[in-house]
């Protein structure tokens, strides 16, 4: 399309632009930097070293936190990503009449009422507070991607080659084994790496529903910077941030694999 | 319907059941709970009985005291942050989709989707790290000679902002996005045929059929902003107070869960308006579309039994 | 082979009635067509005999088995559906064997009958390339051969050349053809394209849009002796005249209204009551046009030729006769020069053989 623009245009765009990824990046990638200066008094930067790293794994609260988070996100992912798959896989059955806008209140509400609600009915069934609450308030966050996602992809599946597969003499089962699983694996994948960092990322769950043994790593890292700036979280979050960019590599692998499969 | 499902369930069977978990857990941990909340916001005890009344004491306490500021508060933080990063997204969003090509365009979404996937705690703790007393900042616009007193950048309403866009911006940029780069690009080079600027053609074309996707956008901020308390607790200083903060306080600390309820309610009630207006306006649209379709076919009918001109 | 029959099926969907009480019989080994407009139906009727959909009443009959109720796995019948519906995952190779895999044969005979198959569709050597890396011809072909490797009772084919341009869609017309006569399987084919019926079909239904069959016949009975207006109109080009009959010494006549009487033949079947108001249908092929005066025509009627069109291989005349109906005239250009040029505004008289007329009930 032939266009005139003006120069001013041409520059103040671009670097608008690259304003805004300043600005959401100056915060974490100094955090990260100065995760590795030598020094415990923050902004001067006095030498390369790993101490604060190697401080973090002899601190046991943080070594607990972590497996506690590391535990909810793996329980959580697989419950969200297995119902949520049955749930689409057997919505077939409803054919159109079946609720699945229940699901996108998942997102809608608002985590914190969420987490007081979830506060509520444990303590009112006297459930101990602890790992099942976490696992069950990320579960239900989880789902609320794990659904959409799915059913996005699922959509485009069925009914054709659902059809077509039964038209030759597959079983419904034969059909989910042989063709639905093969091609829902991407999405299946990434929503459950989506989860899975939700889950590790999530805080308003856990600060509620967390019990007195137990604690998340977000809970920790909130608890310590009410009490003021310590480097050590800046090695945490080095670690978070380092977790949730490959995560965000292999996703967007997936996607690139799974749009190559499916392209027509 | 009912009877079509029970048929439904007779032909295939076990996989009808399948759904069933997911519905259960739905049930059990989404909609129990907000019900319970929504009981304890209105029932209490008698005093001195164990019986249990209706009240709305709890709704009238907050709506007559310091809280119903508080919520207005949280409300205005919300629609500001939701204002401020619709206005910063939505450029960045309209250069990504129309102004880079497909390559480059991969890295930078992957770019934008990183810090979103960090953890809240961990990007409010860096700006924390960033902004304090002493901090990077401070030093820069110091250096600047811009700013003499670093006291003012943290642990007031600017930090808060600055907090609150810097995590729900990707959440803006996203869905507009998602939306432009769908757009029929042929639309553009029609306007422009038909003699529109790019003014033009961005006021008329681009920017109304880019709105699912603000709205969206507004939704993805508004919601988590109005719920938000962590940020700014952690950057605006414990003296400044927001809905997310004394529900927490009722619940964790005075244990005044009734109250905590209510006010959850309260929250509630916003996205249930939002979804419901979204709701109501979607099915006025297809109603109208409905009629057009009736007419369409009755019009085909007439035309195969009607032979009188040209029936090339 | 088994024929198919259907007898008084209903289907509805969303309170709408698609299929009214259709009664069909199919037989069997034939190249069938159902012939309708868009939405008439007949995507939902192949859909019931694939098992695709259930019937809300009536049965299907598979020879003397009762399939009605049977699941779409246990029918002996395949369908070639509208948009392929290759499993992109799964070379072309495994796309056709698919359903072998199913039955657990042993690996030599897999090998042979896809072999066999995709010889059949002329697609061998592709067996390991990915759907997404195949033309629209080639998709389709890999789906009929996945669909023909079962050796079905019968095929369904959904509208299959729909998809494809002009030149490919008359090669694989061809290809049809010799493919059913090769594998004597009965097709099912269904359109709405007439053309596509008229070139492939040993046997047409043709399907009206509310769901009943007008007529089934072959395709030159349908063409040439359309049992109603509907058939007259929806295959080829059509004129009809409306009129009413009479009878003077033995000859019938039909009066039209501000024409005159167009002398006509009655066949044994048609009701005869004099008087009685009808519908006149001759195709525009059938009607001689000229200036001139021409002997051994049985009618003959004067108009205007308002519109010319030319085809190469023909002409197409729009007459406007002294009444204001409009005729459709079609000429076949068969000389290099012609003895006599039409104009417009010319005026030219049409010539009818009684013969050529179909008499349509009112």
């Amino acid at each position: 399309m032939v266009e005139s623009r003006s120069i001013i245009a041409k520059i103040l765009q671009p670097l608008f632009v690259c304003f805004t990824y300043l600005f959401l990046y100056l915060p974490i990638i100094t955090m990260v930097l100065f995760s590795f200066n030598n020094s415990s008094v923050s902004m001067k930067w006095e030498g390369f070293s790993l101490r604060w790293y190697r401080q973090l794994f002899k601190t046991p609260e943080i070594i607990n936190a972590l497996q506690t988070s590391l535990i909810v996100a793996f329980c959580a992912t697989i419950l969200s990503v297995l119902l949520g798959l049955w749930l689409i896989l057997g919505s077939r059955t409803w054919k159109s009449y079946f609720p699945f806008n229940l699901f996108y209140t998942n997102i809608i509400l608002p985590e914190i009422v969420l987490a007081i609600g979830l506060l509520s009915i444990f303590t009112f069934f006297r459930i101990s507070l602890g790992y099942i609450s976490l696992i069950t308030g990320h579960t239900i966050i989880g789902l609320g991607y794990v659904v959409p996602i799915l059913r996005a992809r699922f959509t485009e599946l069925d009914p054709v080659l659902t059809e077509a597969s039964l038209d030759l003499g597959a079983s419904y089962f034969q059909t989910v084994r042989k063709i639905l699983l093969p091609l829902l694996m991407p999405s299946l994948v990434a929503s459950a790496l989506l989860v899975f960092t939700l889950s590790l990322d999530d805080f308003l769950i856990a600060f509620f529903c967390v019990g007195p043994k137990v604690q998340t790593l977000s809970v920790y890292v909130y608890s310590m910077v009410r009490t003021g700036v310590d480097p050590t979280i800046n090695a945490i979050s080095a670690i978070f941030l380092s977790l949730s960019s490959l995560v965000m590599l292999i996703l967007c692998f997936l996607n690139v694999l799974d749009q190559v499969i499916s392209h027509e | 319907m009912i009877k079509k499902l029970f048929k439904n369930i007779f032909l295939q069977e076990a996989y009808f059941w399948l759904t069933c978990p997911a519905l259960l857990w739905e049930i059990c941990f989404l909609y129990l709970p907000v019900l319970v909340l929504a009981l304890y916001s209105i029932l209490d005890y008698s005093s001195g009985s164990t019986a249990i009344h209706l009240t709305f004491e709890h709704y009238q306490k907050i709506f007559n005291s310091l809280y119903f500021k508080i919520i207005l508060n949280s409300c205005v933080l919300a629609i500001v942050t939701a204002t401020i990063c619709l206005f910063i997204a939505y450029p960045v969003a309209y250069f990504l989709a129309f102004k880079v090509n497909k390559r480059f365009r991969i890295f930078l979404l992957f770019l934008i989707i990183i810090p979103s996937w960090t953890s809240l705690i961990v990007q409010i703790y860096a700006w924390f790290f960033l902004l304090e007393k002493n901090g990077l900042v401070s030093q820069l616009l110091s250096t600047l000679g811009l700013f003499s007193d670093s006291h003012h950048l943290l642990n007031n309403y600017f930090s808060i902002i600055v907090g609150m866009v810097s995590c729900f911006l990707p959440f803006m940029i996203f869905p507009i996005y998602a939306i432009l780069e769908r757009m029929d690009k042929q639309l553009l080079e029609v306007s422009a045929d038909l003699g529109a600027s790019r003014y033009e053609t961005f006021k008329r074309v681009v920017f109304p059929l880019s709105l699912p996707g603000v709205y969206a956008g507004v939704l993805l901020v508004f919601i988590p902003a109005l719920g938000e308390f962590a940020i700014p607790t952690l950057l605006g200083g414990s003296k400044r107070v927001f809905w997310g903060s004394i529900i927490v306080d009722k619940f964790l600390r005075s244990r005044d869960w009734r109250s905590g309820a209510a006010l959850a309610i309260i929250g509630i009630l916003f996205p249930a308006l939002i979804g419901l207006l979204i709701y109501l306006f979607n099915k006025s649209i297809n109603y109208f579309k409905r009629d057009k379709i009736k007419i369409d076919k009755t019009k085909k009918a007439k035309d195969n039994w009607d032979f009188t001109e040209s029936n090339i | 082979m088994r024929h198919i029959r259907v007898e008084n099926v209903n289907k509805s969907f969303d309170g709408e009635i698609i299929v009214d009480s259709l009664n069909l019989e199919i037989p069997a080994g034939q190249f069938f067509v159902l012939l309708g407009p868009s939405g008439c139906g007949k995507t939902t009727l192949l859909r019931l005999l694939a098992g695709l959909d259930s019937v809300d009443a009536g049965r299907i009959f598979l020879g003397n088995e009762d399939i009605t109720y049977l699941p779409i796995n246990k029918r002996r019948i395949n369908t070639v559906f509208q948009q392929y519906a290759l499993f992109p995952h799964l070379t072309v190779f495994e796309n056709v064997a698919y359903s072998l895999r199913l039955k657990k044969l042993s690996q030599t005979v897999i090998k042979e009958k896809t072999h066999e198959a995709l010889k059949t569709v002329r697609l061998a050597g592709q067996e390991f390339k990915f759907p997404r890396s195949l033309s629209g011809g080639q998709q389709q072909r890999v789906a009929l051969a996945r669909a023909i490797v079962n050796e079905p009772d019968v095929l369904l084919l959904d509208e299959p050349l729909a998809a494809l341009d002009l030149k490919l869609k008359e090669e694989m017309m061809v290809e049809l053809i010799e493919l059913q006569d090769k594998l004597k399987t009965t097709f099912i084919y269904v359109t709405h394209d007439q053309q596509e019926a008229l070139t492939v079909a040993d046997q047409i239904a043709i399907m009206n849009d509310k769901g009943q069959i007008e007529q089934m016949g072959t395709p030159k009975q349908i063409y040439e002796f359309p049992v109603s207006t509907f058939v007259a109109n929806f295959v080829g080009n059509n004129n009809i005249i409306e009129g009413a009959l009479h009878v003077h010494d033995g000859n019938f006549f039909v009066e039209v209204e501000g024409l005159g009487c167009v002398s006509v033949y009655i066949s044994e079947k048609f009701r005869l009551i004099p008087g009685c108001r009808l519908f006149m249908s001759i195709r525009p092929e059938k009607i001689f046009i000229s200036k001139k005066d021409k002997q051994g025509f049985s009618s003959r009627l004067e108009g205007k030729a308002i519109e010319i069109i030319y085809y190469g291989h023909s002409t197409n005349y729009l007459v406007k006769l002294k009444s204001g109906k409009l005729l459709r005239v079609f000429e076949q250009n068969e000389e290099h020069f012609p003895q006599e040029i039409i104009d417009y505004d010319d005026l030219v008289y049409l010539y009818f053989q009684k013969e050529n007329i179909v008499l349509l009930e009112h």
